[in-house]
């Protein structure tokens, strides 16, 4: 908790990177967001096309925690046949809150149908979807504009809301032109203005805090909210209550 | 106690800050006083500050343009880029005789292609080891075996390493172990952990904060800083205390 109000990062990972020091270990996790006041991580698995895998992987993960850390479902159109059956898998059985999707680690552009099963199935259950957005052919934040309208019921989070200037602007056109797409905040570029250009762009309402941890420290990336010029009311949205909002938790 | 708004407890000297527009786009920070602003906002009471077309078109004219965003107030210190031809070290070694120089960058040592290795460097690496004049280099523009193959034969100059990323994860502890001399700056230096981690293995004494602005906010990695297990000590080194001891015993 920040001054009453409840921390969620949205963006975190599970497995290890051992070239970027990206280490596989909750207790330092949990020592870096207690630093800050982080109560809820957000964690996915990403490295197993199978899916299966990478779920099980999140749940065990989650299962030292629970109480602190919230799994999400990772599928991968790479192995199409049981996406569908995986999601229900994760999301009933393992009480997964959310999807994440990887667009880089296939050939497909994120509106291209290879996805829309995932897509259909979020918009059935009413989650909540985010991607890996930045400037990559197959992770462009523009390519949100094109699906989100098409399935009002899930929401659509551009993870790293295109990570650099010109994807970043196309992340927030999307977020104008649909009201079910979020933007996600975490960066290696730490960019001065960007927060507050996320919240010109599309309001406090649809900003979300993300660390990308254990990738990065959550206490840098946190650090961009709290030092960003925008107002106490607008940090405490984007450091939990929307994420809260679409969590429903 | 997390706070919503965040002011530095201590004296902070920002090791890495750029100034000035690149050839294809103009900067964040439009001039000195804008730079001086963000200072007072994020708490930053010192920083040294080098021109951006210094490091990436010409070290002579960058360093001339950098005259123009000198203050007179003691808060924004000079670092000159120096690359290993004769009119560069002349140039540095001119800035020296005035009493001018207290840091040096190295430009780009990838990008001038010649390798990194004495018979390139010797010259300039002599020098600046016999002035003991602090260098800073780009570890993320440098060849880790080069960089700590030829830093060892000067062990009396003092270097700072800048720009270590997360991709540069696995060159940071064996560059320091290997490089006594050498401490690193943190501007982009985020795997969870790692500064708790390096202060323990390294100590505090081998850690500066650089923020890159105006790349990067000031504010985040400060932010971080404050909200580590650091001691109000080992704080106060790693945010002003290092620099300014490197910078003050080169006199």
């Amino acid at each position: 908790m920040i001054e009453g109000s409840r921390v969620i990062d949205f963006h975190g990972h599970v497995g290890r990177w051992d070239i970027y020091g990206m280490v596989d270990n909750p207790d330092l996790m949990l020592q870096a967001m207690d630093a800050v006041g982080i109560d809820h991580a957000c964690l996915f698995h990403i490295f197993h096309p199978d899916s299966v895998s990478s779920n099980d992987l999140t749940a065990r993960f989650v299962a030292r925690y629970p109480d602190r850390f919230v799994g999400f479902a990772y599928v991968s159109p790479l192995i199409s046949s049981g996406c569908v059956d995986e999601l229900s898998r994760a999301i009933d059985e393992l009480q997964f809150s959310a999807i994440k999707l990887y667009p880089p680690y296939t050939p497909w552009p994120l509106n291209q149908p290879q996805w829309y099963p995932i897509y259909e199935f979020a918009d059935d259950r009413g989650l909540t979807i985010i991607f890996h957005t930045d400037s990559g052919s197959q992770s462009r934040p523009k390519f949100l504009a094109d699906i989100a309208p098409r399935y009002p019921n899930a929401n659509f989070v551009a993870g790293h809301s295109g990570n650099t200037a010109e994807p970043r602007r196309e992340a927030i056109a999307a977020a104008r032109a649909c009201p079910n797409v979020y933007l996600e905040t975490c960066s290696t570029f730490r960019t001065p203005g960007v927060i507050e250009e996320l919240v010109d762009g599309v309001g406090v309402d649809r900003v979300l805090f993300g660390s990308d941890m254990p990738l990065m420290d959550p206490r840098s990336q946190i650090g961009k909210i709290i030092t960003a010029r925008i107002s106490d009311e607008a940090k405490q949205k984007i450091l939990g209550g929307n994420a809260g909002r679409l969590l429903g938790i | 106690m997390v706070s919503l708004s965040f002011k530095t407890r201590i004296p902070v000297f920002d090791a890495n800050i750029c100034v000035g527009d690149l050839h294809d786009g103009l900067s964040f920070c439009r001039n000195r006083d804008q730079l001086l602003t963000d200072m007072d906002l994020h708490g930053v009471h010192r920083a040294l500050v080098y021109h951006v077309q210094a490091e990436t078109i010409s070290p002579l004219d960058g360093n001339c343009y950098l005259e123009s965003w000198l203050d007179n107030g003691g808060r924004i210190y000079p670092q000159w880029l120096v690359m290993p031809s004769p009119d560069s070290i002349a140039q540095v070694q001119t800035l020296y005789a005035k009493g001018k120089v207290q840091s040096v960058r190295l430009y780009n040592t990838r990008a001038i292609g010649l390798p990194f290795r004495p018979w390139v460097y010797d010259g300039l690496l002599s020098w600046l080891s016999q002035v003991r004049v602090p260098t800073f280099i780009s570890l993320p523009d440098a060849d880790s075996d080069e960089l700590v193959t030829t830093l060892s034969a000067y062990p009396k100059l003092v270097t700072v390493l800048v720009g270590a990323h997360y991709q540069h994860a696995l060159w940071v502890r064996p560059v320091l172990a290997a490089l006594p001399n050498a401490y690193l700056e943190l501007s982009r230096y985020e795997p969870i952990g790692e500064i708790e981690a390096l202060r323990d293995e390294f100590g505090a004494r081998r850690l500066i904060y650089g923020s890159w602005y105006p790349r990067y906010a000031m504010g985040p990695m400060l932010f971080y800083l404050h909200h580590t297990t650091l001691t109000e000590a080992e704080l106060a080194l790693v945010c002003a205390g290092n620099l300014t001891r490197i910078l003050e015993e080169r006199l």
